[in-house]
């Protein structure tokens, strides 16, 4: 009686059932008949278990039970519908599960077994995170895949919401296949054994605190686990002043967690475990911002041979050193790329760039970075577009006659591919201020000279003298000295 | 043995001595006044108890009181030496973590340093006096330090300036020691005021 027949691949079944009588039986004779077949199969067996194919539509099964001396005192008939059979695949095998403690990340790997069945059939994977030593359910996930007729490696990662350090995290599976062309019952198979990514609460000499030295974005919700020898009890476990309450992992491990964590100050915040037997020991976790994208980017140049780029940073990291906040400028149009000096306590931020020979447009795109996050600016430049010469040097004023003066200045930086406008200050006592421009050839880390007429004879005037770019006015220089000069008597 | 104090090596040592007790008293101060700043940006509580640090020169010594002058003088010279590089050691650490952020204990941090070696500069200016010169430094310093993680490298750093606080104390003493007697030995009288 009780004749139940499961399949696992579609192909074969195994069909088991339960002999009522309490008598001592022999072996079992056993017939079956199925669709295409003219003569049954049959076949002794000393167990209640026999594994026959499944059938288009029905099969017909006689069971016969022999006394211990071979004489038949049971036959029983059955007729199997399709409906009758239930599917349940095999337990899947999981190959590997590797922990990357840097990420608290889980690495599950397991093989679909899809050789066995049809291309195409719908999988659903139910995974289950378990931990501590109680083996609490920590999640349960379903994973879709497809088969493929062929056994594929499935692959699926899990980030654990505490360091993986803190205590053993155990995974087991189980799958259900959707063969919607089978009409018998379908189930989920078995849970596959438990595979565990043991903790360093078990291993001999593992303690310590965890995460260490790691740094969050402030709103994180942070588990930090304090993991000790045997025999000692956690007493006390403090995020910065405030003691936390103890969350039990194991023996060997206690836990606090922090919610919504503050940013830290610039050395971060140390989380301190105190055990029995005056036992120490602690953490640092830095809590800051992921950088904001960098505002106002802007590049020029101030002599062609080098671009300054500057931008305002946004809101600070509130993270320092070498967890501070990275810069780089790639220019994509060379493929060059400089990492930028920064100094997190000046306002503004400023990188220098080569100019590249005698390329004149510019796809810059400023990388920003730091442990908590990344993101970037870009800016395509005209370097023509972007002239801000430096201030004019050595302005001297000469003059040999009453109404006319010659300005010479020197500029650094090598123009001689654009005209510079220099604006020329005149000024004398009685408040009288002119302003004389002037578009000259620029050059070469030269000296540059104009003349200025319609000046009063015998009177004192003020030069000074500021350039910008002529055809593309970007900014101006700032301006030079001033320089004092007499015109002589008419 | 020293040889016979003449005079004016006697009035030199206790110049000498007297400056270096206004150094010691000097570093004193400003280590206490460094102690409560890193303290307080390191984050740690003022109370906590730290063990031993491995390469701290210890400031309590046995038979303090039996010491002769020159054997002051040398284990002063060789802690301020191993003080000289932990500070920079130190120094070092915090501007890997700490880039620009904390300019503050950055300084006062370079400030003290700056004032240990300027005592371990004097304590070689008592050598000569005492016609010993100072043994020849050992190395480039102290050994690269084990790799510790950031907490425990906050607790050496207070460890470290705990035990300095300790040796600026004992040095006063070991100067006073050495002003009345000399480098010969000579019995230590009564508790020092500091």
């Amino acid at each position: 009686q009780n004749l139940n027949c499961v399949t696992h691949n579609l192909r074969k079944m195994v069909c088991t059932w339960d002999i009522s009588s309490k008598r001592r039986h022999g072996q079992t004779d056993f017939c079956y008949t199925t669709d295409g077949l003219f003569l049954p199969v049959c076949f002794k067996t000393k167990e209640k278990r026999v594994e026959i194919p499944v059938p288009e539509s029905s099969t017909t099964v006689k069971i016969i039970t022999n006394s211990i001396s071979g004489t038949a005192f049971a036959t029983r008939e059955f007729e199997i519908q399709k409906k009758d059979i239930s599917f349940v695949p095999l337990t899947p095998r999981i190959l590997s599960l590797r922990p990357d403690f840097s990420t608290s990340t889980l690495t599950l790997k397991w093989s679909d077994n899809g050789s066995v069945f049809p291309y195409g059939l719908d999988a659903f994977w139910q995974i289950e995170i378990l931990r501590k030593e109680t083996m609490e359910k920590v999640t349960q996930v379903t994973y879709y895949s497809k088969l493929t007729h062929e056994d594929n490696i499935l692959s699926w990662n899990w980030t654990s919401d505490m360091p993986l350090e803190c205590t053993s995290h155990y995974v087991r599976i189980r799958c259900y296949i959707n063969v919607t062309q089978f009409v018998g019952h379908k189930d989920w198979s078995d849970w596959s054994p438990v595979e565990k990514a043991p903790g360093k609460d078990t291993e001999p000499n593992g303690s310590g605190l965890f995460p260490q030295d790691t740094v969050v974005t402030v709103g994180s919700d942070v588990t930090i686990c304090c993991v000790h020898e045997e025999g000692r009890q956690v007493q006390r476990m403090s995020y910065g002043a405030e003691d936390y309450p103890l969350i039990y992992l194991s023996s060997r491990s206690s836990a606090i967690r922090v919610l919504n964590a503050s940013a830290s100050n610039a050395s971060g915040t140390n989380i301190v475990c105190r055990a029995s037997g005056d036992w120490m020991d602690g953490t640092v976790l830095f809590v800051g911002y992921a950088p904001d994208i960098p505002e106002d980017l802007s590049c020029e140049t101030s002599n062609f041979v080098t671009i300054k780029c500057t931008w305002k940073p946004g809101r600070p990291s509130g993270l320092y050193g070498k967890r501070g906040t990275k810069y780089s400028l790639l220019e994509r149009i060379s493929g060059k790329n400089v990492s930028c000096e920064v100094n997190e306590m000046k306002k503004e931020r400023v990188c220098g760039f080569q100019v590249l020979g005698d390329q004149r447009t510019y796809s810059f795109t400023l990388g920003v970075s730091n442990p908590v996050g990344q993101t970037e600016a870009s800016l395509l430049v005209d370097l023509s577009q972007r002239v801000h010469p430096e201030t004019p040097e050595k302005l001297t004023v000469s003059g040999n006659s009453s109404t006319s003066v010659r300005l010479h200045w020197f500029i650094n930086g090598n123009f001689a591919e654009i005209r510079l406008l220099c604006q020329i200050e005149i000024s004398n006592g009685h408040s009288e201020q002119k302003l004389h421009n002037v578009s000259i050839p620029g050059g070469q880390f030269s000296t540059y000279t104009a003349q200025v007429n319609t000046l009063h004879p015998y009177t004192k005037y003020q030069f000074r003298v500021r350039c910008s770019a002529a055809d593309h006015f970007w900014r101006w220089s700032d301006w030079s000295r001033t320089e004092e000069h007499t015109t002589l008597e008419a | 043995m020293a040889a016979a104090d003449t005079p004016s090596a006697a009035l030199r040592r206790r110049d000498l001595c007297s400056r270096g007790i206004r150094l010691a008293r000097k570093m004193r101060s400003d280590v206490a006044d460094l102690l409560d700043i890193y303290v307080e940006q390191q984050g740690l509580d003022a109370s906590i108890s730290v063990a031993a640090v491995e390469g701290v020169p210890v400031a309590a010594a046995d038979r303090w009181d039996e010491q002769t002058g020159a054997q002051r003088l040398l284990d002063n010279l060789a802690a301020y030496r191993a003080f000289r590089a932990l500070l920079a050691q130190m120094l070092e650490e915090l501007r890997e973590e700490l880039g620009s952020a904390d300019a503050a204990l950055g300084q006062a941090l370079a400030a003290v340093l700056l004032q240990v070696s300027a005592f371990a500069y004097h304590l070689e200016e008592l050598l000569q006096l005492e016609s010993r010169g100072p043994p020849a430094e050992e190395g480039s310093g102290l050994p690269a330090p084990p790799h510790l993680s950031l907490f425990e490298q906050k607790l050496r750093g207070l460890g470290v300036l705990r035990e300095l606080a300790q040796w600026a104390v004992r040095s006063v003493r070991d100067l006073r020691q050495l002003a009345k007697h000399g480098s010969g030995s000579g019995p230590a009288s009564g508790p020092a005021e500091s």
